[in-house]
């Protein structure tokens, strides 16, 4: 009888040990992303946090187009299967006011995040807009530049003949005017050459990208987000302006340039079609290796050059981290973020190829100098601007598509009316979400 | 009610005295395959015929209020979800016939002796085991006009077929021709290998043209089997998503079904996106009644 | 049979051979490029004129097996010097392998291509089987309302997907069958009963009553006279119906995107996935392309003398 009981309680003991076994393989992590290389970057980052912590983290990915869809279908139902998902700055509204995002409000003033990023960063996490309320933490910072061809530009004969045409010199365009001017120049369809590569594909924020940020140059803007104000701002002179300039650029692109994002963009550079391209930071590493780019050596880049009245300003791109409040490992989660913030870690996410938005590292002239367009990177992140993030966001950015597409790339109608069709489209829609309407 | 209606007794039906009798075996063969469509087809269909009375936001948390049939109307009376229905019945109209031409074009060379004639056929079929997302992308490639090789070697220079706004959809329906036409290719050899040898032999005796002999002979005895080939395309075709979403984001190519999916996915409309859903379902199912009418008709002659 | 043929038929099946090898060009001219595409260098891909000869090389497949990142700058000779010639591959296109330890890191590619064969051949059978016995059923027996019942049936292929897709979400949710194989092989077999209803029924009918009745009379009961007897007749008409409903579930995109996550994820999502980062990388698409064509096409090869016979929808009158 003793013996059966020894036995007996041994085999419990068995047990419970091998579930406390399994419990501790079982602390694993899975973070949500889109497939693209500062997803891997941030897989063998993480790699690090396992052999440190054993805690084994996962980072899933899907392809762009599909990213929004997969992480709302997933969010709308509640779901546990992601831990954290790295998630477009537009996202904070319907995250924060339906409940999905974790507030780290705490967790920000805790570990003093404001001084850790850089200002224009935390755009990645606040919603409202200065509300000091926290829904991410800044992970990839990226914002909308340009590469262009160095060499071309520093051609001897190309600089004179410039010159002898627009009466300035050849450079890195000073403001969108001359951008437009070089564009022009540069444009040769018998020898397939094109002056610009500019984002136009429609399917999710690619146009609306390519235009806010020409439309911010210009003076314009897409409404005042906090009061709701759209009607006489974004019909403003200096928008229409800036929405005509972009359409006027388009003009200057290879043939065919209608659904274009960051692969045609690069592509464009890579295969020595165009001589500017507008492209996210993010894309640039493929352009700076030989391997992937013939002209590496010959391509420079460069921020967004300031409007006609001096408006300095690129598009908000890159993304922030946060917790799905459906999680059952929220405090995994916490300790995963607590990491990360360290500045060690943020160091290493910059080497990996990460951008990191730490002020400290950010600032150092060792990061500045890394690749050859940090410096670019650094001087775009100081002036971004972001399309707008209340809930109704996913509404607000195919209505603008809609209105603004035809006239960018079909040459339909005007800009004015473009632009006020965007405003009947975004009335109807702040009155279905009770905002104020003016 | 289904079931009610299966176990009503047929009292012709021969009950077989051993082993399990005929209606048993008619229930056991046809209740589950019913049931499992009832489940998983209309469970769904009624949750969106109530969500289409609704303004229910599946990425919202607020709680729905019942709008009765303010979406239908608010989609009917929109004039872009017409400009999307226009285009959707261009499609169909375009690439369906398409590839009933060529497909039962193709049919016909091939209906005859050659070597390796079942080696050809498996070969034309390739098109069709892809996956429309693959196609969509190796053909935005293929089109381009400055890395693809299509306008190379039709030395179309800068005309983009499928970037030009009036062209793009044309574009689009040729892409969705050369993944489907061996299947209407298929159904029609199918069709016409089953003629029998000896009709065509007596026309031959009676000196019949070839074009009497195609018309009067070929035609009639095939023709059930294109208008099934039909039936199967027309569908498919409405409802074709993939192929035209990875291809083009041309406003003059946003099929109906593309138009489904921003409003369900990008804008999480979901109560408006199941109306238009439901529309969308009864102008199939009327167009399809039509042709299965046809089809009794046609296979009666 | 062996009819005399006269000068102008032959004469008339030359041009029609000729016509053949048109189509043939036309149609397998893209599937030739993407193959060829799987095994070139990557810089080759893209060029216009389009490169037809070239050195082919195997770099495609091993990048789509494993994870990879982009290189801002080439790597240093003596790490590239002492790589393998899979490594040494991936380092000349400027990316590096992610390694764990000491081992490279997989790509999430074979793991799909396993449950994609896990869940098209189960919801290939089963959409087969119950579509042959249904069949059976309505061909045979007197079915009160048989018109509706099929077009019901037919109908259930009519809609979007996008329309049923919420609401399936939802319940798949409900139920835990979300993220599983078996809930993707229940939507793959609802999904081609459809269309195996009405093929097999269409077969069915062609085969003739009496055959059963014969057995019947010899002393079989129905269900042996319908295995035994009515099976065999219908193989064809079954092989041409796996083809067509292995082919779809094979390539199935929309819900296996939105239904599934790591664990029942099947390829055709992640193919399109690895247009590459930076700049898109035809040649790894393709590869994955390639690799996942096999199946069908071999597949479809082995069955090909079944599929023209078995394709007729019982549409034609003997």
């Amino acid at each position: 009888m003793r013996k059966f009981v020894t036995s007996l309680l041994a085999g419990i003991g068995l047990t419970l040990a091998c579930g406390t076994s399994v419990y501790a393989q079982d602390k694993e992590l899975t973070i949500f992303w889109a497939e693209w290389d500062p997803a891997n970057y941030l897989q063998e980052l993480v790699n690090d946090y396992t052999a440190e912590t054993g805690v084994k983290v996962t980072i899933e990915t899907t392809p762009w187009p599909d990213f929004q869809t997969k992480t709302f279908a997933e969010l709308n139902a509640h779901g546990d299967a992601y831990d954290l998902i790295v998630g477009d700055s537009q996202w904070l509204g319907v995250g924060s006011e339906q409940g999905h995002w974790v507030d780290l409000t705490d967790f920000f003033n805790k570990h003093k995040l404001k001084d850790v990023f850089l200002p224009a960063t935390l755009a990645y996490g606040e919603y409202p807009l200065k509300s000091n309320k926290f829904w991410a933490i800044p992970l990839e910072g990226d914002v909308n530049g340009w590469s262009y061809r160095k060499d071309w530009f520093e051609d001897p004969t190309e600089k004179a003949n410039f010159k002898a045409k627009y009466g300035y010199d050849l450079d890195v365009p000073k403001d969108q005017k001359a951008l437009h001017d070089i564009a022009e120049f540069f444009t040769r369809p018998d020898k397939n050459r094109y002056g610009v590569a500019l984002y136009t594909d429609n399917s999710y924020d690619a146009v609306a990208m390519g235009t806010e940020q020409t439309i911010f140059a210009y003076g314009g803007s897409l409404g005042e987000y906090d009061t709701y104000k759209i009607n006489g701002v974004v019909n403003s002179k200096e928008s229409i302006a800036g929405l005509q300039a972009y359409h006027d650029l388009f003009k200057f692109t290879p043939p065919g340039w209608n659904k274009a994002f960051f692969l045609e963009n690069n592509q464009a550079i890579t295969s020595g079609l165009a001589a500017m391209s507008m492209n996210f930071f993010a894309f640039f590493p493929a352009l700076a290796n030989p391997a992937t780019n013939p002209h590496a050596a010959g391509t420079g880049y460069f921020a967004n050059p300031p409007g006609p009245t001096g408006v300095h300003v690129a598009a908000l791109g890159g993304q922030g981290i946060s917790v799905v409040s459906y999680s059952k490992k929220q405090d995994e989660a916490m300790k995963f973020l607590e990491w990360f913030v360290k500045d060690e870690t943020q160091l290493k996410w910059s080497k990996l190829g990460g951008y990191t938005c730490s002020k400290a590292v950010l600032e150092s002239a060792e990061f500045q100098n890394a690749t050859p367009y940090n410096k670019a990177f650094y001087d775009s992140m100081k002036i971004v601007r972001d399309f707008w993030t209340p809930p109704e966001y996913a509404e607000l950015l195919t209505q603008f598509n809609d209105n603004v597409y035809p006239f960018v790339v079909n040459n339909k109608g005007t800009a004015e009316e473009a632009m006020n069709g965007v405003i009947k489209d975004w009335t109807a829609t702040f009155k279905k979400y009770n905002r104020p309407v003016h | 009610m289904v079931v009610s209606v299966l176990n009503t007794l047929d009292p012709q039906s021969r009950a077989a005295a051993r082993g399990w009798s005929d209606l048993t075996i008619r229930n056991i063969f046809i209740i589950p395959t019913v049931l499992f469509l009832i489940v998983f087809n209309i469970f769904p269909l009624i949750y969106s015929l109530g969500y289409s009375f609704t303004d229910f936001a599946a990425n919202r948390n607020v709680p729905w209020s019942f709008v009765g049939l303010q979406n239908y109307r608010d989609l009917l009376a929109d004039q872009r979800i017409w400009t999307n229905f226009v285009i959707t019945a261009k499609y169909v109209i375009v690439s369906v016939g398409g590839q009933m031409i060529i497909g039962f074009g193709i049919a016909l060379l091939l209906n005859r002796d050659f070597p390796f004639k079942g080696v050809v056929t498996t070969l034309l079929l390739l098109p069709m085991m892809l996956s429309a997302a693959v196609v969509g992308l190796f053909w935005q490639l293929l089109y381009s006009p400055s890395w693809g090789p299509i306008n190379y070697i039709l030395g179309l220079r800068n005309f983009g077929l499928l970037s030009d706004a009036d062209t793009a959809l044309y574009a689009v329906a040729i892409t969705d021709i050369w993944m489907w036409s061996p299947f209407v290719m298929l159904l029609s050899l199918a069709g016409l290998s089953a003629v029998p040898k000896h009709l065509y032999e007596a026309a031959a005796i009676d000196r019949a043209s070839s074009w009497y002999t195609f018309t009067r002979i070929t035609l009639p005895l095939v023709a059930p089997i294109l208008m099934i080939a039909l039936i199967f395309r027309t569908m498919e075709a409405f409802k074709t998503f993939d192929l035209a979403y990875v291809l083009s984001v041309q406003p003059t190519t946003e099929l109906i079904a593309i138009k489904l999916y921003r409003l369900a996915f990008q804008q999480w409309d979901t109560g408006r996106s199941s109306a238009l859903a439901y529309i969308v379902l009864i102008m199939v199912l009327a167009i399809t009644n039509i042709y299965v009418k046809y089809l009794n008709k046609v296979k009666e002659r | 049979m062996a009819a005399v043929r006269t000068g102008g038929e032959i004469a008339l099946n030359r041009i029609a051979i000729v016509a053949v090898l048109v189509v043939m060009i036309v149609f397998l001219a893209p599937i030739y490029w993407i193959a060829s595409t799987a095994f070139k260098p990557r810089a080759l891909a893209t060029t216009v004129p389009p490169t037809v000869l070239f050195q082919p090389e195997l770099t495609p497949f091993v990048k789509l097996f494993t994870k990879r990142v982009q290189q801002t700058k080439p790597v240093d000779p003596a790490t590239y010097a002492a790589a393998p010639w899979w490594e040494k591959a991936v380092y000349d296109g400027g990316e590096r392998i992610l390694k764990v330890g000491d081992s490279p890191q997989l790509s999430p590619y074979p793991d799909r291509f396993v449950n994609s064969l896990i869940i098209a051949i189960s919801s290939t059978l089963l959409a087969v089987s119950m579509g042959t016995l249904t069949a059976y059923g309505f061909s045979r027996f007197k079915v009160k309302g048989e018109a509706d019942l099929l077009f019901f049936i037919l109908s259930t292929r009519m809609l979007p997907p996008v329309v049923v897709a919420i609401p399936m979400y939802l319940m798949y949710r409900a139920v835990g069958l979300n993220d599983t194989h078996i809930g993707l092989i229940i939507l793959y077999t609802a999904f081609n009963l459809s269309f195996s209803v009405w093929l097999m029924k269409g077969f069915m009918d062609e085969i003739p009553k009496e055959y059963e009745e014969a057995a019947l009379v010899d002393g079989y009961t129905r269900m042996q006279a319908f295995f035994k007897i009515v099976l065999p007749e219908a193989a064809t008409g079954i092989a041409a119906t796996a083809v067509f409903c292995f082919i779809t579930a094979w390539n199935e995109y929309a819900f296996a995107l939105i239904m599934t996550n790591r664990r029942a994820q099947t390829a055709p999502p992640f193919i399109p996935s690895q247009v590459g980062s930076g700049l898109t990388d035809w040649t790894v698409i393709a590869a994955g392309t390639v690799l996942f064509l096999l199946p069908v096409a071999i597949f479809t090869f082995l069955l090909r003398n079944h599929l023209l016979r078995g394709m007729s929808f019982g549409a034609i009158r003997k």
